[in-house]
């Protein structure tokens, strides 16, 4: 049963072989193999490290570039808001100074008119005196002293009954 | 039904050979390269199939080799590969009923031991040079003896083991199929099962002590 013979010769030529064929076979091509990944997988960690960082300080760049943003459009909304604030209190202003001035248009015309009116109406009570007068005083009074007694009369009308129209 | 321990011979060139176990051999070692072929025949990145296997076998004995033997070691990761691949394939072609274990013959073992010792001795020498034969006589070289003693009982102790344990499972095997009647499979299929487990820890023992061996040569001595 245990029994040494050649057999053993040929037994180390054939696992000799079998290693050589193997190493050729098998084992290279897997270890190559085995190295690329790793290379890979180190390369992959790598650059996904890279990409991180970049994506990473995009990030920042962004940030800042919202802040500016951000900061310039209040900048632009308050300089729009003191713009239409100052052109609003101009236009208020204008309003007003254009209402100030049609009063004290319609004031000064509706004095003129008044004055006019009185005037008219002072003339017009004369000229209604004097043909009252006329034919109530007869012949012996002269026109002057007609005239004066009537404007007399008038300026006392004028100071007792018109004195709450001037 | 093959008679146990008669074992068939041819006559070449003066010369007797085991042509059983020769042709075994040869089957386990097509079954090897078959699987190598199958592995490597379509590599991918990511790996499939047979490439897992043989990845995965490969990348365990780096670890080992690694661990073991330092930075030479990768040096000799295709004769672990191929001595843990042809061991585990011989050792399990023998549970198939009518083939036997090219590792049931003690001149595969024996042949493989001695490669191992023979290897270890020249890395050893090609390395370290005079340290590695001083190493024989430390602490005193009146251990030259004990430690002779040990050199040779490394290829005996490793050739034996798995011889034994192959060639005894494979006669339990038939011992357990003739005891038994054909309707009792349970012995048997159990024994088998065990035998395929034993098949598998030989394997990975016979590679373990050769890479250990191996180691003594290979690493480098951080007392150097």
């Amino acid at each position: 049963m245990i029994e040494i013979n050649a057999t053993i010769i040929a037994q180390i030529l054939n696992f000799l072989i079998l290693v050589v064929l193997l190493r050729a076979v098998a084992y290279k091509p897997v270890a190559r193999l085995l190295q690329q990944r790793s290379d890979k997988i180190k390369g992959d960690i790598d650059k996904a490290e890279a990409d991180r960082k970049a994506a990473e300080q995009t990030l920042e760049q962004y940030k800042v570039q919202l802040a500016d943003a951000h900061k310039k459009a209040q900048e632009i909304v308050d300089k729009a808001a003191l713009t239409a604030r100052q052109e609003h209190d101009a236009a208020v202003e204008e309003t007003r100074k254009e209402i100030e001035r049609m009063k004290q248009t319609a004031q000064a015309e509706i004095e003129s008119e008044r004055n006019r009116a009185f005037e008219d109406m002072k003339s017009q009570i004369v000229t209604l005196s004097l043909a009252a007068a006329g034919k109530v005083v007869s012949k012996n009074i002269d026109t002057k002293e007609n005239d004066k007694l009537v404007n007399d009369f008038i300026a006392k009308l004028d100071k007792d009954m018109f004195a709450d129209l001037k | 039904m093959h008679d146990i321990g008669v074992r068939e011979t041819i006559n070449l060139f003066g010369l007797t050979f085991n042509i059983e176990t020769l042709k075994m051999t040869w089957l386990a070692m097509g079954i090897v390269i078959l699987i190598a072929c199958l592995a490597t025949r379509n590599l991918k990145v990511v790996p499939q199939g047979w490439q897992n296997f043989v990845e995965m076998i490969i990348l365990w004995l780096h670890d080992q080799i690694d661990a073991m033997m330092g930075r030479r070691g990768r040096m000799l990761a295709p004769f672990i590969v191929g001595l843990f691949m042809f061991l585990l394939a011989s050792n399990l072609i023998g549970l198939v009923p009518l083939m036997a274990s090219p590792t049931n013959d003690l001149n595969t073992t024996l042949g493989l031991a001695l490669l191992v010792v023979t290897i270890v001795h020249v890395l050893g020498l090609y390395f370290k040079g005079g340290h590695y034969i001083a190493h024989f006589f430390q602490p005193t070289p009146v251990f030259v003896v004990i430690n002779m003693i040990e050199e040779i009982a490394k290829p005996i102790t490793l050739a034996f083991r798995l011889f034994g344990n192959i060639l005894a499972g494979e006669i339990l095997i038939i011992v357990l199929l003739k005891l038994m009647p054909i309707w009792m499979p349970i012995p048997s299929v159990c024994w088998l099962a065990f035998s395929i487990f034993i098949s598998c820890v030989q394997a990975v023992i016979f590679t373990m002590l050769s890479m250990a061996y191996l180691a003594n040569a290979v690493k480098e001595d951080h007392a150097e």
